[in-house]
């Protein structure tokens, strides 16, 4: 009965506090998952301080702390990845996709793969096992795209060259980052991987994107209350116990179904409800409990803080001169004559910098990486540390930058609209003395 | 009795048996400037996007609580991942045309299914009105307002033979 009450008080705090600091850090222009997190730190580190005893708020886990409400909160926890994923995919325009140019193919490939070899040699050169360290740079390769797209929408450049192939890209890092935690967790030789890749793929993408129409019809002939929601649920959760099982990735099952459910109507009409379930329950629990997973006493000594630096350095300018340099050599598909100008070396930069922030694929990655045995659980409290920390870094330098960068289209903007208000000033002037000479 | 016998006769009428011409339609081409969606949408509840209006291949809808991201700052929004749909509507984020804030693949019924199948998928998805397609193509629509009047007309005109 213990266990229950102090799991419902952990979950009730959690949310409310989680909701608050949302809207704490939103109102300073910062993606409120930062404020999820911070509320997530003050609670766990009054468990680690042991200003609360850990079976009253049993969302931090690690050893000592290990109690039956604990493994469900870790769960509740699990469900919010799962949850964040499923509605990542279903909101993705795959139409959209499908129209993408080879200069945000390019400098995607180049963005994820730069920071995640960078990552992965930087680690091992610090020490850290093969896998450990190829986990860690697959930590830095997905972009998140809320904070540049809201920053590109205020600078008016979202509709630009570069802003729409950053879009593009930003959604494309997230399909290579999530597929490539496989790499870091799976288990066995790279060939069974290999195999069990391709399987899933053509089990959870190709023959369900032909079955996902029958399967709707046929869940819609249930005639039950939310029977189809109920199905497509249960159908995600079958995708994610598939992936687990293959590859301890959950997160790829629900991701690929999410995606596939995207091409249909009645997918997105669900998305209300699936939102309500996510964003009202489970999403906010998830980074609750990751920022509880950060025992501040880690930085006692200076590991985390110089794996934190190394990531934030890797991840900034890992992201930039992969996607840059993507971005650069197409030349925007200008021809080679545009290659060596000015104006391209710009638009790169323009390009590269969009890419910095990163924020909830990051995070997933992370947990799925501790999770899967890919990062052990000695060297978590430091990789939760330095993802913490280069997260923040990146969403704070990014809208700066970006203004920086888009200096000169600000000012056109600025220029083209303070003389379209002359001219119109100019015509209603001489509309007012036409009338008057008619007069 | 009568209301029973207009109604069964209602729920298996076909949907193109009952819905408006094609050029009664509100449709504008997915290049169509977003000025002129709203003004459609002064006297409609949604709009259809077309590829073209010659080969009427549907690309979305355009409804009137779409209007509401459309109208709405870019900093309204909340940026989280699966939420980023509504915000790429803002007219002030970029949007321009129709096709940039269609919701694309709209809820759509075969035009030989009947009345009874509409509503169902009506009840099912909390809408109010489908779009009713020949494969890919807009060949009308069926609303809630249209099946108003359709039953009405079937009890105005049927009444004595749901009598007898």
């Amino acid at each position: 009965m213990e266990t229950v009450t102090w799991l419902l008080f952990a979950l009730g705090i959690s949310l409310i506090l989680a909701k608050i600091g949302d809207s704490l850090i939103e109102r300073f222009e910062l993606p409120g998952v930062l404020g999820e997190l911070i509320m997530g730190i003050i609670l766990g580190n009054l468990v680690y301080f042991g200003i609360v005893a850990p079976q009253y708020l049993p969302i931090v886990s690690g050893e000592g702390f290990t109690t039956d409400a604990t493994q469900v909160s870790e769960f509740l926890a699990k469900l919010g990845i799962i949850f964040l994923l499923f509605l990542g995919a279903l909101d993705t325009d795959v139409e959209q996709l499908k129209k993408t140019g080879l200069t945000a193919t390019v400098s995607t490939l180049l963005g994820v793969f730069v920071p995640l070899i960078m990552g992965w040699f930087v680690l091992m050169e610090m020490g850290y096992p093969s896998k450990e360290a190829f986990a860690g740079g697959v930590l830095l390769t997905a972009t998140s795209i809320g904070l540049t797209v809201r920053v590109m929408m205020d600078l008016g450049v979202l509709k630009s060259e570069v802003g729409v192939a950053s879009l593009s890209a930003s959604v494309m890092d997230d399909f290579l980052g999530i597929a490539l935690i496989i790499f870091a967790v799976g288990t066995g030789s790279l060939i069974d991987l290999s195999i069990k890749i391709v399987l899933f793929f053509i089990i959870t993408g190709v023959i369900w994107w032909y079955l996902v129409d029958h399967y709707i019809r046929f869940a819609e002939r249930l005639h039950v209350e939310k029977g189809v929601l109920g199905m497509v649920i249960g159908m995600m959760f079958l995708f994610a116990a598939l992936a687990e099982s293959w590859f301890a990735a959950a997160i790829e099952g629900a991701f690929m179904m999410g995606l596939v459910l995207s091409k249909l109507p009645e997918g997105r009409r669900l998305m209300d409800d699936l939102r309500a379930i996510g964003y009202g329950l489970l999403v906010p629990f998830f980074f609750v409990h990751t920022g509880a997973m950060l025992n501040l006493t880690v930085f006692e000594n200076a590991d985390a803080l110089v794996l934190a630096t190394v990531l934030t350095v890797v991840a900034v300018f890992g992201k930039v001169l992969g996607r840059g340099f993507g971005a650069w050599i197409t030349a925007w598909g200008r021809g080679r004559e545009f290659l060596f100008t000015k104006e391209n070396l710009w638009m790169s930069l323009q390009m590269g910098i969009g890419s910095i922030p990163r924020t909830e694929v990051a995070l997933v990655n992370l947990m799925v990486a501790i999770h899967g045995g890919a990062i052990p659980p000695e060297d978590a409290p430091k990789f939760i540390a330095a993802t913490l920390i280069f997260i923040t870094v990146s969403v704070l330098i990014t809208p700066p930058l970006l203004k920086w960068a888009f200096k000169n289209e600000i000012e056109k903007a600025r220029s083209s609209k303070a003389s379209r208000k002359v001219e119109r000033i100019m015509e209603t002037k001489e509309k007012i003395k036409e009338l008057k000479g008619s007069q | 009795m009568e209301l029973e016998n207009a109604l069964e006769t209602f729920h298996s009428m076909k949907i193109e048996s009952i819905m408006p011409k094609p050029e009664t339609l509100p449709v504008v081409e997915k290049d169509a400037e977003i000025i002129n969606v709203l003004k459609l949408l002064r006297t409609r509840h949604h709009v259809w996007v077309v590829e073209s209006r010659e080969t009427m291949k549907l690309v979305g809808a355009i409804r009137l609580l779409d209007v509401i991201d459309v109208l709405l700052p870019p900093d309204a929004y909340k940026f989280k991942l699966g939420m980023t749909r509504g915000t790429l509507k803002s007219l002030l984020g970029g949007a321009t045309k129709a096709g940039d804030v269609a919701e694309r693949n709209p809820l759509t019924i075969e035009c030989g299914a009947t009345v009874l199948d509409a509503l169902m998928k009506m009840k099912k998805y909390r809408v109010q009105v489908l779009a009713v397609v020949d494969g890919d193509r807009l060949v009308g629509e069926v609303s809630l307002r249209i099946l108003i009047d359709e039953l009405l007309r079937l009890l105005r005109v049927g009444g004595v033979s749901w009598k007898r």
